[in-house]
């Protein structure tokens, strides 16, 4: 079928038609957006609000900010504690996966190998398995070497949990880098060692940051080993939050406060990662 | 892996002469740097797994003196014709394929508002997704705090709707339904991610020629792009039911699986029985249940989608 292009004076109204339609797809996202934000506002506010304006009758959309309940969350309770048990153990087991998995990734990205597919998915298929279906006999085995309520249970736990994720990120990243770069480099002389840190890694780091990112996001996150694995000494920011909520006394501006710092920093890193967001979420199966 | 014979494709020196250290770096060198992280992958899953088989056939509860005593299939009966069992792999099947279907097409329809640019659209892409990096545990508290039957935000709204307080968590009736409107405002935005990234990776010409051909806009969605993307949603429901499966955070900062057992999962089921009654054999052998039931659910489920879209 051909159809004739339009003449010039039929152009204007198509073109206010697409206006049209392009603003109601502009106006209904942005009511959507709005409504999916709408209680991380309301989180923020709250935590903003002072005193009883959390409870007024009439709740206020916009307050003057006030940061008295941040301070408290600091002040009042161990939750400063909990947020660096939180930091620590989320960086560690990051840079534990990161070192870990770039060590399997890479091989399996350029290495020829027998049963390489295989090794792959078998990684892959450990995403599967609930970890509450894992947590008992993870529990007996730490606590046989001494490591429950230890951080470093939490960051091995962290380490294991994220470490699928890792190696099929990054392998990703390996195999699309041209392998022509790396020969280059063997060419000059350097070892396969040299190339992987002067030429490769460099060249695949914004990959690399962003499975950083992710891997900090789900250890930051994670509650059920925290809660189950950790004491009262090292207690990490989500199970420090469970504490706030009491029978007797609920102070919702400074649970909010600090929900908010929780929330922070991963919604920083989850912006900063945005561009490799998708496919990190996949395990790197839609770009 | 020692089973592997390692060929280095590139930058290899290949000599003559086996035996000795030289010879076994020049043959596995390139592999050996994965031997940490496969030998902490193996102990970490196998001996949780094998564990887990193990004491799942014990009658074992930590807090009874005697400990553990052999007991066969005996927790595997004893599940099977357990109502609470069955109660909640109802309610988790009625959680998981609600709210993933529910958050699927919301996620599509999102994604087609985005698919054009517009001014402002990466603005609000960085609002939407934000509700899914949120720890689940500050999501239980926020619900708690905005359902809030005395001073919560949604209170306040169906009083002014005309439809009195309404207690969320509390009504048999309304509990899981919250827990999945919860889950859906949470992840509809991963769907929305994918969406749309597997919206842009349909080459421009197919919706093209389907435009020349005078198809109009639904008939191209439902004819080539449904098509187009199965591979994409079927990673995205995939992924997005195996950690529905999972629902835990949220039940434990607000329902803690009432009113009654309606929002018993079999997580939180697990949980129960493990960490709160300490009977493990029997939490194992629910955890071996759970994990066919995730397993055969995701199999199912990815080869309808691919299948039924394949035959078309």
């Amino acid at each position: 079928m051909i159809s004739a292009t339009p003449a010039m004076p039929r152009r204007s109204p198509l073109r206010t038609r697409a206006r049209i339609l392009t603003a109601t797809r502009a106006g209904a996202a942005l009511i959507v957006s709005l409504l999916f934000f709408a209680p991380i506002y309301w989180m923020i506010l709250t935590a903003l609000k002072s005193g009883n304006e959390a409870f007024k009758a009439t709740p206020s959309l916009i307050v003057w900010p006030d940061f008295e309940n941040f301070a408290l969350v600091f002040t009042q309770s161990n939750f400063g504690l909990a947020l660096s048990t939180s930091l620590f153990v989320s960086v560690t087991s990051t840079v534990l996966c990161l070192v870990l998995g770039a060590s399997i990734a890479y091989p399996l990205a350029r290495v020829k190998m027998r049963g390489q597919k295989h090794i792959a998915f078998w990684i892959l298929s450990l995403r599967i398995i609930p970890p509450i279906a894992v947590i008992i006999p993870l529990f007996l085995l730490l606590r046989s070497v001494g490591l429950t309520g230890s951080i470093w249970s939490l960051v091995i736990v962290y380490t294991y949990m994220n470490l699928p994720l890792t190696v099929w990120l990054l392998r990703g990243f390996f195999a699309d880098l041209p392998t022509e770069i790396e020969e280059a480099s063997f060419v000059d002389g350097a070892g396969r060692l040299r190339t992987f840190i002067g030429i490769t890694l460099p060249l695949t780091a914004p990959g690399l940051i962003a499975t950083a990112l992710l891997c900090f996001i789900f250890a930051w996150n994670e509650f059920l080993f925290a809660n189950i694995l950790t004491g009262a000494a090292t207690r990490t920011a989500p199970v420090g939050l469970t504490e706030y909520v009491t029978p007797v006394s609920v102070e919702w501006n400074k649970i909010m406060a600090a929900g908010t710092l929780v929330v922070l920093p991963v919604w920083i890193g989850a912006l900063a990662a945005q561009r490799y967001l998708v496919r990190g979420l996949t395990l790197g199966a839609v770009k | 892996m020692p089973d592997s014979t390692a060929t280095l494709t590139r930058g290899a020196v290949h000599r003559s002469g086996r035996g000795g250290w030289s010879w076994f770096a020049r043959r596995y060198g390139a592999i050996l740097p994965m031997a940490p992280g496969m030998l902490f992958l193996v102990v970490m899953s196998i001996y949780p797994t094998i564990y887990s088989l193990v004491i799942s056939l014990f009658r074992w509860n930590l807090s009874d003196p005697t400990r553990m005593r052999f007991g066969g299939w005996h927790n595997f009966g004893l599940l099977l014709t357990d109502v609470t069992f069955w109660n909640a792999v109802g309610v988790t099947f009625k959680f998981v394929l609600i709210a993933v279907s529910l958050e699927l097409i919301l996620g599509l329809a999102i994604a087609l508002l985005f698919f054009q640019r517009f001014p402002g659209d990466r603005f609000l892409r960085a609002l939407l997704i934000l509700p899914m990096v949120v720890a689940p545990v500050v999501v239980g508290l926020l619900s708690r705090y905005m359902l809030n039957v005395q001073f919560g935000i949604i209170t306040f709204l169906t009083e002014a709707l005309g439809l009195g307080r309404i207690d969320f968590f509390g009504e048999p009736n309304l509990a899981l339904g919250t827990l999945i409107v919860i889950d859906i405002w949470q992840w509809t935005p991963f769907m929305f991610l994918i969406m749309l990234a597997a919206l842009q990776g349909v080459p421009e010409d197919i919706i093209e020629a389907a435009k020349v051909d005078g198809a109009r806009p639904v008939r191209i969605f439902f004819d080539h792009i449904l098509h187009l993307i199965r591979y994409p949603v079927a990673v995205a429901v995939a992924l997005r039911l195996i950690d529905a499966f999972r629902v835990y955070d949220i039940i434990f900062m607000t329902t803690r699986g009432g009113p009654i057992d309606v929002t018993q999962t079999l997580s939180w089921q697990i949980y129960d029985a493990g960490f709160k009654s300490l009977d493990i054999g029997y939490a194992a052998a629910y955890s071996w249940l759970m994990l066919i039931i995730v397993v055969a659910t995701v199999t199912l489920v990815l080869r309808l989608l691919l299948n039924e879209q394949a035959s078309r």
